[in-house]
């Protein structure tokens, strides 16, 4: 990793965490600000697969649930530490993305989008329709996680800066990932599969690899939301959040990692202050998402490509 | 070193090939030559592990290898130099070559110094665009790349796929001399081609297929004078 980016995640990160010093900051913002950087941190790490390797995950909610999930049983039953729930919801989603990514990456393109689709849904399906953990009402009302003990993550400022240190280790966690040989031969999977292959790369385990970081990064910003919402419900499964992720991906640029995180901002932001005016937010997130993909085909990241529309019809 | 006895092998119902047998031992150059869809790049594919032969066995080195996957055919020295386009284009030069080395685990940061010194000494061109992505460079410095990856390799025996196809006739002698340049080094070669007399001129043997089978085999000098290399090649 070189100095330059260095400085700039440091800057970045400084920036970040004087936003709840800005004056117009209240405990609404903070909410909002902290959904913001976990979405992002979650499309960062779906741009693992999506951006870096070619698979289209289409079942990274269930990550997400399945982290959410694991945190909250843990607190409704009094085991409050973070670091606990943390530890469930590692071994729960890695056990999971275990299984999912031995199935999937079998299989190329289609197949792995909708392997990762029918995995996840049967998650929501069971979680859906089973009273211990709350049917459809899922696990409500549950305590702050601790720190240490007593020392209680209970105020959203605190939630706010947690989610800013996850938000930077996985960062920091991609980033040397992609950088690496590994993060090398990830590219060369996504030009040309048999290629690695016949370069003597065992693709199969690399896929199941970059998988199962992709889906540990998305359960522990899972095991985070039950932090600020105190709750965790099958609704955070449905196929529909799956869809959001990719979105925030697209909507920030494929295989930019720092982009994402600026498409999940984008779209929490955007689909809070729409859907706080009209009914029909999605509409607006649906226009604003085909505007992006028209003329800035590389995403938010990639404004300085913006095209005029005559060259666009054009082609060039 | 490559054993190829009586290979059966096709897609989905159709057969492509009939009972293919060839042979290529150490350090000779062999041609395998013959029109378009003749089963050329199905016999490369099949020997790859790409595809599963009907019937027939591969070998390498003495070992089966029919079966075994692409990369661990490639993990014992099988390198491919594939046809069209042949690198990954997003990647620098550097990384294009560099991953040619590091399939295999456990290869030190000096055996890597010292093969890209030996790459960059046969292909020059190569070191003034080391740190651009493969996309840039032209159709011929692309082939040079995908040769200079499997030399990475250390691959013991080289399987070309038509390296001279829409190639400058310029970079074809090029290429031709990188070939004879790889003999010079003790690897083995199978160059598969259409421009039969390119490859009769760097290559000891040649054998001729035609429609799944081969149909003629015999020194590469034989082969220049031969009528049946003119008849079956049109050369």
């Amino acid at each position: 990793m070189s100095n330059r980016t260095l400085a700039g995640a440091a800057v970045a990160l400084a920036a970040l965490a004087a936003v709840p010093a800005l004056p117009f900051m209240s405990k609404y913002y903070l909410l909002l600000a902290f959904d913001a950087l976990l979405f992002g941190a979650i499309a960062m790490s779906l741009d693992l697969l999506i951006g870096y390797t070619g698979l289209v995950s289409f079942g990274h909610a269930a990550f997400f649930g399945l982290g959410a999930y694991a945190t909250a049983v843990c607190l409704e039953r009094k085991i409050v530490s973070l670091w606990i729930c943390l530890a469930a919801a590692v071994v729960v989603v890695g056990l999971y993305a275990l299984l999912v990514s031995y199935f999937a990456t079998a299989r190329r393109g289609i197949y792995f989008a909708l392997l990762t689709l029918i995995f996840a849904e049967v998650v929501y399906t069971f979680f859906r329709y089973t009273q211990t953990f709350g049917g459809s009402d899922g696990i409500q009302g549950v305590p702050a996680a601790e720190l240490a003990p007593g020392v209680a993550l209970d105020t959203p400022l605190k939630n706010y800066y947690l989610v800013l240190v996850f938000l930077a280790l996985a960062w920091l966690t991609c980033r040397t990932l992609v950088g690496s040989h590994f993060g090398r031969v990830l590219v060369a999977i996504r030009e040309n599969e048999d290629r690695a292959r016949f370069l003597g790369y065992n693709v199969t385990r690399y896929k199941m690899g970059v998988c199962l970081v992709s889906a540990l990064l998305t359960g522990v910003a899972g095991a985070l939301y039950p932090g600020r919402s105190g709750f965790a419900t099958p609704d955070l499964m449905l196929w529909t959040v799956s869809g959001e992720f990719i979105i925030m991906v697209m909507i920030g640029g494929l295989g930019t990692l720092v982009g994402p995180v600026i498409g999940g901002v984008f779209f929490v932001v955007l689909q809070e202050k729409v859907s706080s005016y009209v009914d029909w937010y999605f509409i607006v997130i649906g226009l604003v998402l085909v505007l992006i993909v028209l003329f800035m085909p590389k995403g938010l990241l990639g404004f300085r490509r913006v095209q005029g529309f005559a060259q666009w019809r054009s082609g060039q | 070193m490559l054993n190829v006895r009586d290979l059966h092998a096709g897609y989905g119902a159709t057969p492509i090939l009939f009972g293919v047998s060839l042979e290529v031992r150490e350090g000779e150059a062999v041609a395998l030559l013959g029109k378009n869809g003749m089963g050329k790049t199905t016999l490369m594919k099949a020997v790859m592990g790409f595809l599963r032969p009907w019937s027939g066995r591969v070998e390498f080195q003495g070992a089966g290898i029919t079966g075994l996957t692409p990369h661990e055919i490639a993990r014992r020295g099988v390198g491919l130099v594939p046809e069209n386009r042949r690198i990954f284009p997003g990647l620098t030069v550097r990384e294009n070559l560099e991953l040619g080395l590091s399939a295999v685990r456990g290869r030190s940061a000096g055996l890597r110094r010292d093969r890209l010194t030996e790459v960059f000494r046969h292909f020059p061109r190569l070191a003034e665009r080391i740190d651009q992505p493969g996309r840039t460079l032209s159709g011929g410095e692309q082939q040079m790349l995908a040769i200079g990856r499997v030399m990475m390799a250390g691959a013991r025996i080289i399987l070309m796929d038509e390296p001279t196809q829409g190639l400058a006739p310029a970079m074809v002698r090029h290429i031709r001399e990188m070939i004879r340049e790889l003999g010079r080094l003790g690897v083995t070669v199978l160059l598969v081609e259409q421009n039969a007399r390119m490859a009769l001129n760097v290559c000891d043997r040649g054998y001729i297929m035609e429609k799944g089978v081969i149909v003629f085999e015999g020194p590469a000098r034989e082969l220049r004078e031969s009528p049946v290399t003119r008849e079956k090649l049109g050369v």
